[in-house]
């Protein structure tokens, strides 16, 4: 493979507007009264539309054969990327091509050169077999028609589906339904291949499985853009990460040079026996407290784990203890880690992939 | 060609999914008989038993045969009726089961991916009419002649009734809702096009309105050349409008499409239940 680009991504941004829901006429009267009380002198209209930056302004490149991962919590802006550049959703502004050509200006091309597999399960006809549904998209991709059968055969069996061919998918579980969206995607062999969220609501074993057969897709040659909120997903499978937060790419590099762009840092974990909620904003105003999350431990027990990326533990660890206990939290367990990409986007945003 | 194999391909993927409900089948077999029985009795009572009535009928009619005249207006009726139902629906199907993203993104012509889905909704609506017919043979011993003319009819009205799919296939991908536009324009079309009386009996107005509705001219047309049995000669003018609203419908209706799929694409609607 040569060092060519297979996505270029040029400041691409993309705004939604929207109406918020109608409402019923006593209902906007109720909120007329709320604005007046709140003596703010907004204007009185319940139905103005509201405008939603999904995506502002993010640019990258994606180089042949790579597996390029968009990493970022809920509401980021990696589905509306994947949708603007599989051509179902116009740029606001920006450009992008895949595979040399403009998304905007020849979306015809840029549809042939590229699989993409949803998220969610229901991109596939329900009340057609697995080996119908391929039939169907091999027509629409029109892959040569002397060849459509082996490729679908060869797909089935790569994908392990060739059990369950000649049954309708509703019959099949979450994973069979994702391995044959992959195996959808496969069809035309598009040089470029779009996954968005490929392992949600698969459980563990699945979703390995399914890592490795990305990995395979990317060692037979096919360039990879996936999107996901798991870290570890993206730093065992990707070659480069960009992290994406609020529709802006907040960094983007390799899983191992995020990281030790934090060589210096430690990664803190406190496990306490309440919601630590009230105490979470001081922590972060100590010196040298670059990120503080919280989550419920997850561990059986309702313990809460508080996590502190802090630039010198040594120093900040007593200060830590002293806020914590003075707030009347008590503190269980403790204990120092590397950092990982979870800390690098703590460290970026202050806050947690999970929110 | 990539267009035809894409348009055969949604053609039959949507003939397959159509079999595996078979409830449908019984509706499609069953509808059209029932349907137009209960207007033939009605009519029948109005006639009166010396048919006294029937003769007042034939005279504004211009046939005798009112239980053929009130049959075809009822069939071509209900064929309208499901076929704006079924294609006006193609793409609102697609949102709800959820594929229309999938067959999006791939590279095949989207006018002919429509057009397929519409071709399998044509002909179940073309296997109703049919039954209709047969029955009506039978039961009611209607004589109906069949000619190259009267199919030509059919055809026409076909792509004028398809476009207007078209244009509502169009407008629900962005108003998401299809109830409300297709009950008034059956509506419209129940009163104005003389389904079961004569469009001589309605005051003027409704006349002039009945005039810009292309399903007046197909039921006219098919009841004039099937019943009275006339030719090409008689009914040019007729013939010539219905063959005007079929290109421009279905101009309309192409124009119509590209422009709103780009606007759903513009505001992100597509993938929207
Ligand atoms: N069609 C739409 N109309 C209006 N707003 C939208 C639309 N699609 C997405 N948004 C908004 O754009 C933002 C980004 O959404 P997007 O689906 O791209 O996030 P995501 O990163 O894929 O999140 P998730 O992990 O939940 O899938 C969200 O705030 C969302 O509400
Ligand atoms: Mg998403």
């Amino acid at each position: 493979m040569s060092t060519v680009n297979s996505i270029e991504v040029e400041n691409l941004r993309r705004v939604f507007t929207r109406r918020t829901p109608r409402k019923l006429p006593w209902q906007r009267n109720r909120q007329v009264n709320g604005n007046e009380l709140c003596v703010t002198g907004s204007d009185k209209s319940g139905n103005q539309p509201k405008t939603t930056v999904a995506v502002d302004g993010i640019s990258f490149e994606i180089q042949s054969g790579e597996i390029f991962g968009l990493l970022g919590p809920n509401g980021a802006g990696k589905t509306t990327t994947i949708k603007m550049l599989c051509t179902l959703l116009e740029p606001t502004s920006g450009t992008a091509r895949v595979g040399g050509y403009d998304i905007v200006r020849e979306p015809a091309k840029v549809r042939g050169s590229m699989g993409t597999v949803f998220s969610g399960e229901r991109s596939l006809y329900w009340k057609l077999t697995g080996r119908e549904n391929l039939e169907y998209f091999a027509a629409l991709y029109d892959v040569e028609p002397s060849t459509t059968a082996s490729k679908i055969d060869s797909l089935l069996s790569k994908m392990d589906l060739e059990s369950k061919s000649n049954e309708p998918v509703e019959r099949y579980s979450t994973g069979m339904r994702q391995r044959l969206a992959v195996a959808r995607a496969l069809l035309a062999d598009p040089p470029v291949v779009l996954l968005d969220e490929p392992t949600a609501g698969l459980d563990p074993q699945s979703a390995r499985n399914l890592r490795d057969t990305v990995r395979s897709l990317r060692d037979e040659g096919h360039t990879i853009l996936l999107t996901t909120h798991y870290m570890a997903e993206a730093d065992e499978l990707c070659n480069r990460i960009a992290i994406i937060d609020h529709g802006r790419i907040i960094a983007l590099d390799t899983p191992a040079a995020l990281k030790a762009g934090l060589q210096e840092m430690h990664s803190l974990e406190v496990e306490v026996d309440r919601a630590p909620d009230g105490v979470l904003d001081e922590l972060r105003s100590l010196p040298l407290v670059r990120g503080v999350e919280s989550h419920a431990s997850n561990n059986g027990l309702e313990t809460w784990t508080i996590r502190v990326l802090t630039e010198d533990s040594r120093q900040t660890l007593d200060a830590l203890l002293d806020l914590l206990r003075a707030s009347g939290d008590r503190v269980l367990n403790m204990k120092a880690n590397e950092p990982t990409l979870e800390d690098v986007f703590i460290a970026l945003t202050g806050k947690s992939l999970r929110d | 060609m990539n267009n035809v194999r894409a348009f055969w391909a949604t053609a039959k993927r949507e003939l397959l999914i159509r079999c595996r409900y078979p409830d449908w089948f019984v509706a499609m077999l069953l509808w059209p008989i029932l349907m137009p029985t209960f207007t033939v009795f009605a009519t029948q009572a109005l006639a009166g038993p010396d048919n006294s009535g029937g003769e007042v009928f034939a005279e504004l009619a211009g046939t005798s045969d009112y239980i053929g005249f009130v049959f075809i207006g009822i069939v071509m009726w209900s064929w309208l009726n499901t076929v704006l139902w079924q294609v006006g629906a193609t793409l609102r199907t697609e949102q709800r089961r959820g594929t229309l993203e999938s067959n999006w993104v791939t590279p095949a012509s989207r006018l002919a991916i429509m057009f397929g889905s519409g071709l399998t909704n044509m002909i179940s609506s073309l296997i109703t009419v049919a039954v209709s017919l047969i029955f009506c043979k039978l039961m009611w011993h209607i004589d109906l002649t069949f000619s190259p003319l009267l199919g030509l009819v059919f055809l026409l009205s076909t792509a004028a009734i398809y476009g207007l799919g078209l244009i509502f296939a169009s407008l629900v991908l962005l108003v998401r809702e299809l109830n409300s536009a297709v009950n008034f324009v059956r509506g419209m079309f129940m009163v104005f096009c003389g389904i079961t009386y004569p469009i001589s009996v309605m005051p003027h107005w409704m006349q002039t309105v009945a005039k810009g509705l292309p399903l007046t001219y197909s039921i006219r047309l098919i009841r004039e050349i099937g019943l009275a049995g006339a030719g090409y000669r008689d009914v040019s003018d007729a013939f010539w409008i219905l063959f005007a609203f079929a290109v421009s419908l279905l101009a309309g209706g192409y124009m119509l499409f590209i422009l709103m799929d780009r606007i759903a694409a513009r505001k992100g609607i597509l993938g929207q239940y």
